[in-house]
């Protein structure tokens, strides 16, 4: 077992911030911590750190309980969010800093510096300040001195926030091929659903200090296991009642539909909907179609024979979810 | 009231907090005006006694000089067109002043040295730990700074004299704690007690800008408390730290309240010697000579802690 | 573990208890002599409590004389100081013009050159400059005290101002002396308070040089202290000196937020 929390509770400032959370992860694995701030995301990370107590439950590292010790024993190296870089020392020397402490003899030090350097490509810079380099190089900066020290768990606090769109796709990719490489337990904490979705091989879809659903990205979004992850994950329109021959009808349940398995025609049949689109949102590669009615709105993607706005269209649904009290029922 | 004029003016566009814009005429010359008052004012009553008094003490007896070489005694008169270094010489060549020199420097260097220890030490325990006592020892060091300094000296003078607190709490005890007034002993305790203010307010507010996240990063690589103090924490509120310990031995090289009420009649420090050749000695030129020669070793700290900002400020980028 | 946890507790303890008593110690000592009716050694405490030495104080002409020049001078000294200083901090804050680091290093420096030494200087101009023992003397005196004070301080402070929010009002339509009363004055004013407070304190309790060129014509509270001490009981100086230390007491209560905030070690750096 690459990482495993058993039991872990959590109370900050008087309020419950996570209660009999939950997890184990495969060695090897890369799995994300996904949720709208103040979910507990945070506080988890922190806790397998080392640099939050538990107040109850433990902590398994390699099938190690690591629980009581302090940060700097535990066999964990942390990504900070704004990659903590010391500003007094070179690259090479925040990279080196670890292995100092080790006292590893000053060639092995410049030997593991720079090979640590070369896997995030930085080696140009080993006698840069980090004032002086860009925000994506300070991250892979703080990466070599993670990977530099070999840990049995990478852990990544929010690693593409500060980066601007287009860096984010080039990082992610990165990172999830120097993961498969090392073959290091990782563990992601996000908000964007996105970024865990692509490059995960699980996902902690988590609420209000508890785990919702622990699944693949495919699992994740074609079967939710609550409420609350079918909206959080992806896009879905919301209705309340029942679905029943392609119909909304009056009912106890929610009934989530995913915008891809919306139809838009522009001749009724049965089971449909007719309505005016009000919108059309250009997205890149498709369209999303935002279709109201006085009783319901409808948001659809499509990428040929997209309707015009102000025109009389007929909706009907594919497919679709039914939960009922939050949770996902047949 | 809505303004039609345009939005931006040629000054202040775009300028983020802290920067300033490029300089035009107009505002150089707008800062330089704003500037003269103070800068007349130190100019007259501190650039130009400083100057007379740097030439009073090299034999220049007219002009403004004039009084005063009428009023003193062993006056040494310039017999060269640059002056004279007579009066330097008597000073260097006096055993008390030698005595006075070797104590003033020998104190500044160990009370400089105990409240940069002491503050610093509070300021860890308050910036690594914190809490509810960190508070106290914080807001305890800063009470010096409420009280003016004549009161401290008087103050420090009865609690460690020979009818003060300490020897009457210990003779409780039969141990006979000895008077420590007039010694060099109480001119380091009231040197400390006056300079801890300054120097806790300057590295705690050093150490407090430090970003959790540079510690706990140096945690997580496996560092200990210890190191997290030596590798990370002193090194970069080095700036602070060498600011308190300009400050607080130049304060302390000058002084004269404390050791005037503390420290012994003789060797004395240098601050007191001053004042004591100017009046009650009657020989203003070597007082002089004296202050030129603190001056000196004052100033040699000074361009210290200027090097040091501005190094500091290059290496942030800011300059 | 738990034994270290222990030491710990122990020490930390008594390190401020050591510390609070050699702060504290001497204060109390003194004040609690205020009202001592006698107090011989080696008796821990006085024989008796009294406000006696209260009324000698202020029925003396001299100490009260002392006190009302103290408190008629140091506010004239913070107004000329704020008149003087204030539009170069200002400046020194805001403005890019050639010398400006010459001028703040300039400053700071003066005030290295030892006080005392300063002071005979003076007195040599003085002397020329027949101010020796005048009122005019001291207020100089004093003023040049405050001026680190009240151009660091409050330069910091105006620097710090954000510009974005200035062109905020100024693109809401407010002009240039608007936009400076409103937002930059207004967001300046705790350094301006601190600098006001130091000021005043610096000048309050100046005793070397007013004591140089004000004696024996003049005597404000501080420099009363030196000779006092040696003429009078320790009881009328130990209630002088509450007398002397209650403006700083009150004064830097008040703006203890703003001190402990940071105002005071932000002015220091050179920026």
């Amino acid at each position: 077992m690459g990482l495993e929390l058993k039991g872990l509770k959590k109370v900050l400032g008087g309020r419950v911030i996570i209660d009999d959370l939950n997890l184990r992860v495969e060695p090897g694995e890369m799995i994300s911590l996904l949720g709208p701030s103040g979910c507990g995301k945070t506080t988890t990370l922190r806790m397998i750190a080392g640099f939050l107590t538990v107040d109850s439950g433990k902590i398994l590292v390699s099938g190690k309980d690591v629980t009581d010790l302090g940060p700097e024993k535990r066999p964990s190296a942390m990504v900070f969010q704004n990659y903590a870089l010391w500003p007094h020392m070179t690259v090479s020397k925040n990279v080196a800093y670890p292995l100092k402490i080790k006292g590893l003899s000053k060639e092995s030090i410049a030997e593991k510096v720079e090979a640590a350097l070369s896997l995030v490509n930085l080696l140009h810079h080993k006698d840069s300040r980090p004032g002086r380099i860009s925000g994506g190089e300070q991250q892979r900066v703080a990466l070599a001195r993670a990977l530099v020290q070999e840990p049995s768990i990478l852990l990544l606090d929010e690693p593409l926030s500060n980066l601007d769109a287009k860096l984010r796709e080039k990082v992610r990719e990165d990172i999830r091929q120097l993961q498969r490489r090392l073959a290091i337990t990782t563990v992601i904490v996000t908000h964007d659903q996105e970024e865990a979705l692509s490059i995960s091989d699980r996902v902690a879809v988590m609420n209000n200090g508890k785990i919702e659903q622990f699944s693949t990205p495919h699992d994740l979004y074609n079967a939710p296991a609550t409420e609350y992850v079918a909206t959080f994950i992806g896009s879905l329109n919301r209705f309340e009642g029942d679905l029943i021959d392609g119909l909304i009808q009056p009912g106890n349940y929610v009934i989530g539909v995913r915008p891809e398995d919306i139809t838009i025609s522009t001749e009724s049949r049965a089971g449909s909907y007719s309505g005016v689109v009000e919108l059309i949102i250009p997205r890149g590669h498709f369209y999303e179609v935002v279709v109201r009615r006085e009783d319901a709105t409808f948001r659809a993607f499509l990428n040929i024979n997209v309707p015009l706005v102000g025109a009389q269209v007929f909706v009907s649904i594919n497919k679709a979810l039914r939960y009922f009290d939050g949770k996902l029922v047949a | 009231m809505i303004s039609l004029r345009s939005k931006r003016n040629s000054e202040g566009s775009l300028a983020k907090k802290g920067e300033r814009p490029s300089s035009h005429v107009r505002p150089g010359v707008l800062g330089l005006a704003l500037s003269l008052p103070p800068l007349l004012l130190v100019g007259v009553f501190i650039g130009l006694p400083i100057l007379i008094g740097l030439t009073f003490s090299l034999g220049f007896t007219a002009g403004p000089n004039r009084v005063i070489s009428i009023i003193g005694q062993q006056i040494h008169k310039k017999s060269h067109w640059w002056g004279t270094l007579q009066a330097y010489s008597d000073v260097l060549h006096d055993s008390r002043f030698r005595g006075d020199l070797v104590l003033t420097i020998f104190v500044t260097v160990l009370s400089t040295t105990l409240v940069l220890l002491l503050a610093l030490a509070i300021a860890l325990y308050q910036r690594l730990i914190g809490g509810r006592k960190a508070s106290v020892l914080v807001t305890l060091s800063i009470v010096p700074l409420f009280v003016p300094v004549v009161i401290s000296a008087w103050a420090i003078h009865t609690f460690y004299g020979g009818d003060g607190f300490m020897r009457t709490f210990f003779s409780h005890f039969g141990i006979n704690f000895p008077t420590l007034t007039s010694t060099p002993s109480a001119i380091v305790i009231g040197t400390v007690w006056t300079s801890l203010p300054f120097a806790i307010l300057m590295i705690s507010s050093g150490l407090q800008a430090i970003p959790d996240a540079l510690i706990e990063s140096a945690k997580d690589c496996g560092a200990s408390s210890l190191r997290v103090i030596a590798n990370i924490l002193i090194p970069l509120a080095k700036t602070p730290i060498i600011i308190a310990g300009s400050f607080t031995s130049i304060g302390i090289l000058g002084s004269f309240t404390i050791p005037l009420f503390l420290g012994p009649n003789q060797p004395t420090m240098l601050g007191v010697e001053i004042s004591n050749f100017f009046g009650s000695y009657n020989r203003p030129q070597q007082s002089l000579v004296m202050a030129f020669i603190v001056f000196a070793i004052a100033s040699g700290i000074a361009v210290m802690y200027v090097r040091s900002n501005v190094k500091s400020a290059k290496e942030s980028g800011r300059l | 573990m738990l034994k270290k946890f222990k030491f710990g507790r122990i020490g930390i303890n008594l390190f401020i208890g050591l510390l609070a008593l050699f702060i504290l110690g001497p204060i109390f000592w003194l004040a609690v002599h205020a009202f001592a009716v006698d107090w011989h050694y080696p008796d821990l405490y006085p024989s008796g409590v009294t406000l006696h030495w209260w009324s000698k104080v202020f029925l003396d002409s001299a100490l009260s004389t002392a006190i009302r020049n103290s408190l008629i001078i140091s506010p004239i000294v913070v107004i000329l100081s704020m008149v003087i200083c204030l539009p170069a901090a200002y400046a020194a804050g805001r403005m890019n013009y050639f010398g400006r680091k010459a001028f703040m290093i300039g400053v700071f420096s003066a005030n290295s050159f030892p006080k005392i030494g300063l002071f005979a200087a003076i007195a040599t101009l003085y002397y020329a400059l027949n101010l020796m023992g005048t009122f005019l003397g001291v207020v100089i005196v004093q003023l040049l005290g405050t001026i680190i004070y009240m151009t660091w301080i409050p330069a910091a402070a105006f620097a710090a101002v954000p510009r974005n929010l200035e062109e905020a009002a100024r693109d809401a339509g407010a002009n240039k002396f608007t936009v400076f009363r409103t937002i930059t004055l207004r967001m300046a004013m705790p350094g301006i308070l601190v600098a006001i407070v130091m000021s005043f304190l610096a000048s309050f309790d100046e005793a070397q040089g007013s004591y140089l060129v004000g004696a024996p014509a003049i005597y404000t509270m501080p420099t009363e202290m030196y000779s006092l001490v040696q003429n009078y009981p320790i009881q009328v100086a130990a209630v002088f000196s509450i007398l002397l230390a209650l403006p700083s007491v009150l004064l830097l209560g008040l703006a203890r937020k703003h001190i402990m905030g940071g105002q005071l070690a932000e002015g220091f750096q050179l920026k």
